[in-house]
């Protein structure tokens, strides 16, 4: 007995199923994402001066410094710099020099050095007089730089005035400052190999702005000259300066005039002005001019301006008198329909361009118009590319290029000669709303069997082997497969195929873009299909819905979006209604093992239904954004029949209720001594949560959804609102995790996650008083729960929960736990949260066989029940699970930042012959059985004839 | 006030600095393979009451090259109370208490446990020296070393192929013994005393089964149907009689 309850145990506390390494990347996938990246702050480089290997670098437009390895696309590093307490002003901005151990990045009021190779920090500095303006590396060759750090040149702007600073490449301590009162305009810094520029905007007397260039002098940070240029009748706002020239030998400046008829082109820290018409062959207005340059201070001083219209694009290449600082065309590249985007970069001192359009890509020499290199493109994706950096290698005559294509969704992608490499769906960041493809064929299945149970027993006969008989039709195919997977099955070291078991699901997820993604999970994650069905950048999702064969987006405004779940194709839209909503209600109830949606309901924001729901039978719980929950029935959408108020003080922060799924293996808990606790089930249980901001307490309240009634309510104080308050319910418990501060110095300080448990009755093989019930009503003596619960502390915030499901509940469920500062998914085991666990004792024998063990208060994550193992997935904000076939196996999808999915399997894989299960010792097992047969037989044979010869 | 006053001059001249080394430890020989995402965490809850005054009451700073965890500015205004948290990846750290005066300098950093009353705190790691608030310089900079308690295990290990596991097969058992009983019957018989061996083979063929398999194979048929319902003769009867014969004689010549 007792060794069977130590045995129990063991099977308690033996790491619930952690993934085996050999299955990473196999049985799950991670999109480890950064945002689209900022088209000014890409580029290539190499982070030591000893290896000739570059790698990718961009900040994101979330603010995320990342490096990229170009072969494959993987994220080597990435560190988010957006400070929480700081607003975001514009896109960050990065950069980095060849063979510099560091790229620097600045968003919002905050600049950091992070070292280019592993992504460790450096140094970081704030400044309180304003936000970072522009930012650049110094690439002066004097004498005192003896490290290999460069220092970092920062203007600042700030309310009137602006901060042009030097900052330390070892320390980010400030060498010098200039600061500028005049009022004007902070724009841009810039330098040349014996200055530093500061270029700001003088307002002039009327409208438009003055180019003011002031220089300084590197060493002291003194004012050198200044120069102003009489640009107001051109240059209306920043936007119309298109380029200020960074470390080039000859920084210039360039803008046009306001009807773009001519270009004015001026080399920094001269007063002269090049004027140059702009040639325009195509008859089209142009829309778009970038001037692209080398950013080496030793590279010639050339330049490629380029030049879009609304169906094509051309390009102008210019040379630089250094002397005379005039500005002379060189060559056209020709006027091509489609998209056209150009990157350029340096080998030593010469300049290359790289065009890279709808047909081709091609490799120019800034010194002459003779073509390098070109290569057919091998898609022209619909995706228009906005911007491309290029990473050219020349071996004698032959170049080679690779360009990192920046794509207008966000995605980044890598052609390398003309041949698609590898992309970045990094607009995925935007994911908002996800749900789970429900296919067709096995609703006919399940049509087919419900067609089954109704009829009489002859007709279903008849109708089954009708059926069986249409499904010979497959015989052949499956007999040719069969020799195929047979071998397959024994030579590949791959786990079974699931497939057919419903885990490789599809999934719809929509992002804050417009744009709607299906992903494959039994596949890595890969993009089925994408498609834009909105052109804006807030798209405001409520919910997707799916029915077999489509999916329906709904969004804020009462318009939804119906795609085709296997394609993408839009099928319709409906228009926008004027009311605006809160979120999508949906009416869900088990049929055996499976959930039937029955309808759905847009909730306005004060927390009512936009319509009566007369034809469903059910009930509706919403919040109110003014922080109460509200009961509604079908027949009246304009007053609630309850009100749930938290007390004065306390808002609403959120409710949660039991999955649609939930199913219940077992209605009671049985004992040690075998009694049974009966467990207090009730379908419509609502956990809400609800804080006071000013004196740190929370309140949890567990109401029945069709009463109204509090069933449970329990306080915390100490508090904190502003940190993650997550809270889960499923079967008869809940959780919920929230950062306890210590009250007095004898409690404790951290996390918490506290569990609670519903029964019946405290007694076992008593139902209190419900006793012998079948039924119970929510409205008439509803009972209430007798509640066990246990608190944790725990070592990290826990920013969403969700519980594992699975079709039949017999399975253990898992706690899915997001920790945003780990950066990872943890599945708590139930049975480690017992709130039955005794306290200050150990266990009896008849405990220790149910399965529990001593209570700790501190609750240690196990390595072994992180789903996301050692991966680094940031910025979930939702986890879904979704069960299969399989009892043992539920599937995870993670989405809000990076995308992750895997499976659970909270009971180990009891019903996979996983890939632990060996066919080949199998197989040698019957080969030596055989063979032992084979020789043995004879040799019984023989003597039995002896023996019956003999005894006679 | 006497203590105070130089903690302001402080404050002023540099911007107390909380630095947590991280040493080479039995758990982690190398602290330079920690992820770049390892970062350190202050957080503590401002009095109720003291309202939203100081919104950053969580500070995260990263991991630095030299494998230092910096805290720059820590905020000034009330004292506080932080719980300082270490996460680098697999690596587990000590959580500790870090006290901070009204002016943002370090009173003192502790060990703790979590799960235990805040005031219970651990090893000392550094506490403001009081006496020698003058000398202000070692005040400045706090420098304390991160403690590494371990390291997660994310792996479930798999099992491996092994020719023993095979033989572990009870099936496999079963068979081997099997084969050792008839290889090894004959040469054991050989090798036996040539009465031992007439007596042996005599006392087999009359045992049980050898004599209800000799029947089988005579044609004879154990009816076992019939032996079941006790219509045919039990064939047991006849065979124990015999075989107590045989021990009798055996018995009594080995007396003699």
């Amino acid at each position: 007995m007792r060794l069977q309850a130590a045995l129990f145990i063991a099977a308690c506390l033996s790491p619930a199923a952690a993934i085996y390494s050999d299955e990473v990347n196999h049985i799950e996938f991670h999109h480890a994402l950064l945002g689209a990246p900022s088209p000014d702050s890409t580029f290539f480089l190499k982070p030591s001066s000893s290896s000739n290997a570059s790698l990718l670098y961009t900040i994101s437009e979330k603010s995320i410094v990342g490096a990229v390895n170009p072969r494959d696309g993987s994220l080597i590093w990435r560190q988010d710099i957006s400070r929480p307490g700081s607003a975001p002003s514009g896109a960050g901005i990065l950069r980095g020099l060849d063979g510099n151990n560091a790229v620097v990045g600045a968003a919002g009021d905050s600049i950091s050095s992070w070292s280019a190779q592993d992504g460790k920090l450096i140094w970081e500095n704030r400044f309180a007089d304003g936000a970072v303006a522009d930012l650049e590396l110094l690439e002066l060759e004097d004498a005192s730089a003896t490290s290999g750090s460069r220092d970092t040149i920062v203007l600042t702007s700030g309310e009137g005035a602006g901060v042009v600073r030097r900052l330390d490449g070892d320390s980010g301590k400030t060498k010098w400052e200039h600061k500028d009162n005049s009022g004007d305009v902070p724009f841009q810094v810039s330098s040349s190999p014996s200055e530093i520029f500061y270029i700001s905007l003088q307002s002039a007397m009327l409208k438009g702005y003055k180019i003011k260039v002031t220089s300084l002098d590197p060493i002291t940070g003194r004012q050198n000259r200044q120069v102003t240029l009489n640009t107001e009748s051109d240059i209306a706002s920043q936007d119309s300066i298109f380029f200020v020239g960074a470390n080039t030998a000859s920084p210039l400046i360039v803008w046009a005039d306001k009807s773009f008829k001519s270009l004015k082109v001026n080399v920094i820290g001269t007063k002269q002005i090049n004027t140059i018409p702009i040639d325009n062959a195509s008859g089209q207005e142009v829309q778009q001019i970038t001037v692209h340059a080398p950013h080496r201070l030793n590279s010639l001083a050339h330049f490629l301006i380029h030049y879009k219209t609304e169906t094509g694009a051309w390009a102008e290449v210019f040379h630089t008198d250094m002397k005379s600082s005039v500005v002379t065309k060189a060559y056209q590249l020709p006027y091509l329909q489609g998209q056209s985007v150009v990157a350029t970069n340096n080998i030593n001192a010469n300049v290359y361009f790289t065009r890279v359009t709808d047909s081709e890509a091609v490799v120019v020499s800034s010194a002459s118009h003779g073509i390098l290199g070109r290569w057919n493109a091998d898609v022209s994706s619909t995706d228009r590319a906005v911007h491309a950096v290029a990473d050219v290698v020349t071996k004698g005559k032959s170049v080679a290029v690779r360009s990192a294509v920046i794509r207008k969704s966000g995605d980044w992608s890598l052609i390398r000669n003309g041949q698609t490499e590898w992309t970045r769906p990094e607009a995925l960041i935007h994911t908002v709303a996800a749900a789970w493809v429900e296919e067709e064929d096995q609703e006919d299945l399940v049509h087919e069997l419900e067609v089954e149970g109704h009829e009489s027993l002859i007709g279903a006969y008849i109708h089954r082997v009708k059926r069986h008989l249409r499904d010979l039709q497959h015989l052949p195919d499956w007999l040719k497969e069969l020799p195929k997977r047979i071998i397959t099955s024994i030579l590949t070291d791959e786990v079974s195929n699931l497939d057919s078991f419903g885990v490789a699901k599809s999934i719809i997820v929509a992002t804050k873009k417009g744009r709607v993604y299906a992903l494959d999970t039994g596949r890595q994650g890969t993009i089925k299909w994408s498609v834009q069905a909105e052109k804006t950048s807030h798209w405001d999702i409520k919910a997707i819905l799916t029915i077999p064969g489509s999916a329906d987006i709904y969004i804020g405004d009462g318009s939804s979006v119906r795609v085709n779940s296997s394609t993408g194709e839009i099928i319709s839209r409906s228009a926008p209604t004027n009311v605006k909503l809160q979120s999508i209600a949906t009416f869900e109830h088990q049929v055996g093992s499976s959930v039937v949606r029955v309808g759905s309901l847009g909730i306005q924001e004060d927390g009512s239904p936009v319509s009566l729901f007369d034809d469903i039978t059910g009930f509706l719980v919403t919040t109110s954004n003014d922080g109460r929950v509200l009961g509604w029935v079908e027949k009246d959408n304009k007053s609630p029949v309850w009100e749930f108020v938290p007390p004065a003080g306390q808002k609403v922060i959120k409710a949660v209720s039991r999955p649609s799924h939930d199913p219940v293996a077992s209605i009671g808990k049985v004992l040690g001594d075998r009694s049974v606790l009966y467990k207090y089930l009730n379908q419509n249980l609502v956990l809400v949560t609800a804080v006071n901001e000013q004196v740190h307490t929370a309140g949890f309240y567990l109401l029945d959804g069709v009463s109204g009634k509090v069933l449970y309510s329990v306080s915390r104080s100490g508090v904190d609102p502003t940190q993650p308050i997550a809270s889960a319910i499923s079967e008869n418990w809940f959780a919920y995790s929230f950062f306890g501060d210590a009250v007095d110095e004898s409690s404790a300080k951290g996390y918490q996650l506290v569990v609670s448990e519903l029964y019946e009755s405290p007694i076992a093989n008593d139902r209190g008083p419900l006793d012998a019930a079948g039924n119970y009503s929510s409205l008439h003596d509803l009972p209430l729960p007798h509640v066990v619960s246990q608190s944790f502390v725990i070592a990290e915030p826990i920013s969403h929960m969700a519980v594992t499901q699975t079709r039949q509940g017999i399975t253990t469920r898992q706690l899915l736990c997001v920790l945003p500062s780990s950066n990872a998914i943890v599945g708590i085991p139930r049975p480690v949260l017992d709130p039955r666990r005794p306290v200050d004792r150990d266990p009896t024998s008849a405990e220790a066989e149910e399965g529990l063990f001593r209570y700790a208060p501190y609750l240690d994550f196990d390595g072994k029940w992180y789903l996301t193992h050692s991966r680094d997935v940031a910025g979930i904000q939702t986890v879904l699970s979704r069960p299969t076939q399989l009892e043992s196996t539920s599937l995870i999808f993670a989405f809000g930042g990076d995308i992750y999915g895997t499976r659970a399997t909270p009971s180990q894989a009891f019903d996979i012959l996983g890939k632990s299960f060996s066919k080949l010792q199998l197989v040698l097992t019957v080969v030596a059985l055989a063979a032992g047969v084979a020789f043995l037989a004879p040799m019984t044979r023989k003597k039995q004839v002896n023996m019956l010869w003999k005894a006679t | 006030m006497s203590i105070l006053l130089p903690l302001l001059w402080l404050c002023h001249l540099a911007n107390a600095a909380l630095t947590i080394s991280i040493p080479p430890s039995t758990h982690l020989p190398n602290p330079h393979i920690l992820p770049a995402t390892t970062h350190a965490t202050l957080t503590t809850l401002p009095a109720a009451g003291a309202g939203d005054r100081d919104p950053s009451h969580i500070l995260t700073t990263s991991l630095t090259r030299g494998s230092t965890l910096v805290f720059n500015d820590i905020p000034a205004g009330h004292p506080e109370s932080y719980l300082l948290d270490i996460r680098g990846g697999e690596y587990v750290f000590a959580p500790y208490r870090v006290d901070v005066a009204a002016d943002g300098s370090v009173m003192g950093v502790w060990e703790t446990f979590r799960g235990n009353p805040w005031e219970n705190r651990g090893a000392e790691k550094y506490v403001v020296d009081v006496a020698g608030a003058g000398a202000g310089k070692k005040a400045a900079d706090v420098v304390v070393e991160a403690k590494v308690l371990g390291k997660k295990g994310f792996y479930e290990e798999r099992a491996k192929f092994s020719p023993l596991s095979l033989v572990k097969n009870p099936m496999i058992l079963m068979a081997i013994v099997a084969l050792v009983l008839t290889l090894g019957m004959p040469k054991l018989m050989e090798n036996m005393d040539p009465e031992m061996r007439a007596e042996f083979e005599q006392q087999s063929r009359a045992s049980p089964i050898t004599g209800a398999t000799t029947n089988a194979m005579t044609g004879g048929g154990f009816d076992l149907a019939g032996w079941m319902a006790g219509t045919a003769p039990n064939p047991m009867t006849s065979a124990e009689g015999a075989t107590g014969r045989e021990t009798t004689t055996g018995s009594a010549r080995k007396r003699g």
